[in-house]
């Protein structure tokens, strides 16, 4: 799988959680989730464990500490998958 | 669970500050009950506060295990009122670990040199909701270390003042189940707290009020791993002060 379709079907997973829509339509790799997209970090977890369905791996807890940009997300699914 | 350690000079900054604030305790433990009792005029329901008091002393005398202690939220002056129905002044000055660490909004409690103060004073570790995940790692890290020393620490499970008055199960902040699913054995207390007034959400209770208390304790665990075993643990004890809630108002 390569970088930009795991970026795709990151942007997807978050599609519902994002505040700024505007911001979502130019999403790329350095756009920060709770920051740019204003994602509830309270939701960050929903995320996460909806990245661990859709690629069928295990996030643990310290990975999420790590995650604040859509290039993070890829980063570590692609260290997992 | 491999958990980040907390760096030395992290650790060593939290235990200045608890031989400060313990240093100083009796000056401000029995200032800030004054405060609440004869300034503003609060006061918790004797029967609960004593069922309250007696099940907290009876988890920190029977046990080492960490205690954390899990609360609803509805104004910004909860964790006094909780510190206060829960223990007696003379408790914390014999058994200052007994007094919680609080967690509160950056905004709130430290945004200038005098709430700095208080806050380093009151066993606070501020922490910016939403703000980057590493530094809101780092607050966990700091109440995982505190509690593993023997301290008790008060959060909210729900991650904020509740919008609607009620407890809400679905907003259960996972960084709570982060924090006992870290710590083999943690119990948890949680505490129903509420004002006879208290509608929904405010800045502070009225003056004059009377609060009804109610504790549970639990030792949530979960059979999941990682990520879903933290959000489980966060929704039981979301759920167990749902329960309290429901208790509360049938009893009404």
């Amino acid at each position: 799988m390569t970088a930009k379709e795991i970026q795709d079907r990151v942007v997807k997973i978050l599609t519902p959680y994002v505040k700024d829509e505007k911001a979502l339509a130019s999403a790329g790799p350095a756009t920060n989730i709770l920051e740019d997209l204003k994602v509830n970090s309270a939701r960050l977890v929903d995320v996460v464990l909806a990245f661990e369905d859709e690629f069928d791996i295990e996030i643990a807890d310290e990975d999420v500490d790590s995650v604040n940009t859509i290039g993070d997300c890829v980063a570590l699914i692609e260290q997992k998958v | 669970m491999s958990e980040v350690r907390l760096p030395a000079r992290e650790r060593a900054a939290l235990l200045v500050q608890l031989g400060v604030s313990r240093l100083l305790s009796p000056v401000w433990i029995p200032f800030t009950g004054a405060i609440m009792w004869l300034g503003l005029g609060w006061r918790v329901a004797a029967a609960e506060r004593a069922v309250a008091r007696a099940e907290y002393r009876r988890l920190r005398r029977e046990s080492k295990a960490p205690i954390l202690i899990c609360a609803n939220h509805l104004t910004m002056f909860d964790s006094f009122v909780i510190g206060w129905a829960i223990g007696y002044d003379r408790d914390y000055l014999r058994d200052f670990g007994a007094l919680p660490w609080n967690t509160p909004e950056t905004v709130h409690f430290a945004s200038n040199w005098w709430k700095r103060v208080l806050a380093y004073l009151y066993k606070c570790v501020p922490v910016r909701r939403g703000s980057d995940r590493a530094e809101v790692a780092k607050v966990l890290a700091k109440v995982r270390f505190l509690l593993a020393r023997g301290q008790t620490a008060l959060v909210f499970p729900e991650g904020g003042r509740s919008r609607t008055g009620r407890i809400d199960v679905s907003a259960a902040a996972y960084g709570v189940g982060r924090i006992v699913t870290a710590l083999p054995g943690c119990r948890v207390l949680c505490v129903y707290l509420r004002g006879e007034s208290q509608k929904t959400w405010s800045d502070l209770p009225r003056r004059g009020e009377r609060f009804h208390v109610s504790v549970a304790c639990i030792e949530p665990k979960s059979d999941q791993r990682g990520l879903r075993a933290s959000l489980d643990v966060a929704r039981q004890i979301t759920a167990r002060l749902g329960e309290l809630e429901q208790r509360h108002f049938d009893g009404r």
